[in-house]
């Protein structure tokens, strides 16, 4: 026979169990309920005139970038401008017939301009997360966001990179994401690419 | 309550201590030694018996494909089909039932083979003779071995060492002794290990062996000089000369040796000894829990790394490019442990080998740190992130030396610089090579010993070249 102290632990227990699975739903719902709203205005439509925008487009078979343009209306706040450039970059990529496919739902969360010449960008988890893996299209994919913001910023000498809001090693297993980007180095390192 | 967690902690540090102490006491590795190659492969302790990765013992000697199926490890190698079961003495080859001496283990779906097993088992799979020395932890396949002879000649006295094959050993010179030390030549030694001379400048000779390499000691009673003759096949200990003249035949570092160009003569007493320091230092990316990317269905990068590579080794070593190697199986290395081994490795030159299934072609890359002020270099304390900026203009010109190698052998090759870890941190010339698939080839490609082969054939040209054109580590 179990002892009746024993039955009841083990239903104090079961009781807890429970109670802890219903608050971390609860949990989960309000986190989610907390970044929607973040989400909805990033994706809100820009408006104002369309201007005529240079994108760096990788091509993972030539393994250089390329300069499209296209014509898209551009906020005048610069954090909006540059979040707005680099979006526009990921949803080309993301296009049927991408040179270099980036994962489905990557995106930029933010770009932080701290003053003219340093910047932050804020990448979501689906972008590090499904991100092939290897040095070439590693590069290729943040050298193609540095140089198309750059292009909107001329004064721009360093970029960072951080995902969800943190620092992280690396992209996808190779290229350093921990440290800033030289601006100028990346340009140079783009030309070398032939 | 609060002390739960702490016990838990030190049980936690307690257990890795003793899985760390428990290793460390094991002899960690084999020798084998194939005709054509020399190679290493780690041993894991199980339940009290040695084991080696079936994959890290039979890939450098053929083409092997293997396959996990549960319980199971199924595999091809040089077309000779194999099947192996967890926990079973008995496996299938070409179908029909062979005994192991020992039981087979499967771990995270990669094969094991007990050690006792070995002797056994390669002369069927490999269909190469074996010879297994147990204690030193050394294996012989196909015949590898190298033999001497001693030879103890009189007026003047002298003894004469002559091999079956030429060597290339690291000779010091000490007072009484002169130890011959062979690291990666397949040299054994006759019976008995001891032998006295009794002579009036030889005393005696003895060997001993390890997993690290074979060494014989030539004890003397006066001071001796050593040459070397015979296209490294012959060394003749004689008598040293007082103040010998300088040009007197070839000296002791003339089979290959010194590829950094470092010269060391050995006559007299006590002297700088000989060495043959590596040139380069070889790193397969990736390993253990890090697969790297996935290449196609099923290879992980970090076996194309390694046996990209195993064939990079042999290519320079038949150029005479000494090579250290940071990982000859699949061992999960961090990026400060590979930044540490090479710059401490005295090697000249680094290489980091990747695979990626990615564009075509080979592509070259050298760090991107900041640039040093004015008036900094290789002697300034620097960031352990920008220890690589002082030697940027060498790494630049071993990249240029590869890219211009691998363009005229036939490859799309690209060089450029990406911040990439632990390139970074590497104190001598560094550079990383990814290699991909070939114009219009997929990822399979990038397992076919015959494209490997023509990748590592145009670096080994490169870095062969590259002698006598990068500084030294200070
Ligand atoms: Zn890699």
């Amino acid at each position: 026979m179990i002892p009746r102290r024993l039955q009841y632990v083990v239903l104090v227990l079961v009781v807890a169990i429970f109670a802890m699975g219903g608050y971390l739903v609860h949990l989960k719902r309000k986190a989610e309920m907390v970044s929607l709203p973040l989400a909805t205005r990033l994706s809100a439509p820009v408006s104002g005139p369309a201007e005529m925008l240079l994108l760096y487009v990788a091509d993972d078979q030539s393994g250089t970038l390329r300069q499209e343009t296209i014509s898209q209306a551009l906020p005048s706040d610069p954090g909006e401008r540059g979040r707005t450039a680099l979006h526009a970059l990921i949803a080309r990529c993301q296009q049927k017939d991408s040179p270099h496919p980036l994962p489905a739902g990557a995106d930029v969360h933010e770009v932080f301009m701290m003053g003219p010449s340093s910047a932050v960008i804020n990448l979501n988890a689906a972008f590090a997360d499904g991100h092939r893996s290897g040095i070439g299209p590693e590069q290729l994919s943040l050298f193609s966001l540095v140089m198309t913001l750059r292009a909107q910023f001329p004064q721009l000498t360093r970029v960072r990179f951080l995902v969800e809001g943190k620092s992280r090693e690396t992209l996808a297993g190779h290229v350093d994401l921990s440290s800033w980007y030289d601006t100028a180095a990346v340009a140079e390192s783009a030309a070398s690419l032939k | 309550m609060p002390m739960k967690p702490a016990i838990l902690q030190r049980l936690l540090v307690m257990l890795l201590l003793m899985c760390v102490c428990g290793h460390a006491a094991e002899p960690h590795h084999i020798a084998i030694y194939a005709p054509g190659i020399t190679y290493q492969v780690d041993i894991v302790v199980r339940e009290g018996a040695e084991y080696v990765g079936l994959t890290d013992l039979l890939e450098p000697l053929g083409r092997l494909e293997s396959r996990a199926d549960g319980k199971k490890i199924k595999l091809s190698f040089n077309g000779l089909d194999a099947e192996f079961q967890d926990g079973k003495r008995q496996f299938k080859l070409r179908g029909e039932k062979q005994d192991l001496s020992a039981n087979f283990a499967v771990i995270d779906g990669r094969g094991y083979i007990p050690v006792a097993a070995l002797a056994h088992l390669l002369p069927r799979i490999a269909e190469l003779p074996a010879d297994f020395h147990v204690a030193a932890h050394r294996l012989f396949l196909g015949g590898a071995q190298v033999r001497y002879a001693c030879e103890l000649l009189h007026a003047p006295s002298r003894l004469v060492l002559t091999f079956t094959a030429p060597v290339n050993p690291l000779i010091r010179v000490e007072k009484g002794r002169v130890r011959f030390a062979f690291r990666r030549e397949a040299v054994v030694g006759g019976s008995p290990a001891s032998v006295p001379y009794g002579d009036e400048l030889i005393q005696s000779t003895a060997w001993q062996e390890s997993a690290d390499g074979f060494e014989l000691d030539v004890n003397v009673q006066k001071p001796v000089t050593v040459i070397a003759g015979g296209g490294g096949r012959s060394f003749t200990i004689q008598a040293a000369v007082a103040a010998a003249p300088p040009a007197m035949a070839p000296r002791v570092n003339a089979p290959v040796a010194a590829p950094n160009g470092q010269s060391a003569a050995s006559s007299g007493v006590v002297q700088r000894p000989v060495r043959t320091l590596p040139f380069v230092f070889l790193d397969a990316a990736h390993g253990g829990g890090d697969a790297g990317e996935m290449l196609g269905a099923s290879v992980p990068e970090k076996n194309v790394t390694l046996a990209l590579a195993r064939r990079l080794q042999k290519e320079l070593e038949s150029r005479g490019v000494a090579v250290v190697m940071s990982r000859t199986s699949d061992a999960q290395l961090s990026n400060d442990q590979r930044a540490v081994a090479a710059n401490t490795s005295h090697a000249v030159l680094y290489v980091s080998l990747h695979a990626s299934s990615s564009g075509n072609g080979l592509r070259i890359y050298t760090a991107m740190v900041p640039s040093l002020p004015a008036g900094q270099g290789r002697q300034s304390f620097l960031p352990w992130d920008a220890a690589q900026a002082p030697s940027l203009p060498d790494s630049r010109i071993a990249a240029a030396a590869l890219d211009a190698q691998a363009t005229s052998a036939g490859f799309h090759a690209q060089t450029s610089s990406v911040p990439l870890r632990p390139l970074n941190s590497v104190t001598i010339a560094a550079v990383a090579v990814e290699l991909a698939p070939p114009p219009g080839g997929s990822a399979n490609d990038l397992g076919s010993a015959e494209y490997q082969a023509r990748a590592a054939a145009a670096l080994a040209d490169a870095i062969a070249g590259l002698r006598g054109r990068l500084q030294e580590a200070p």
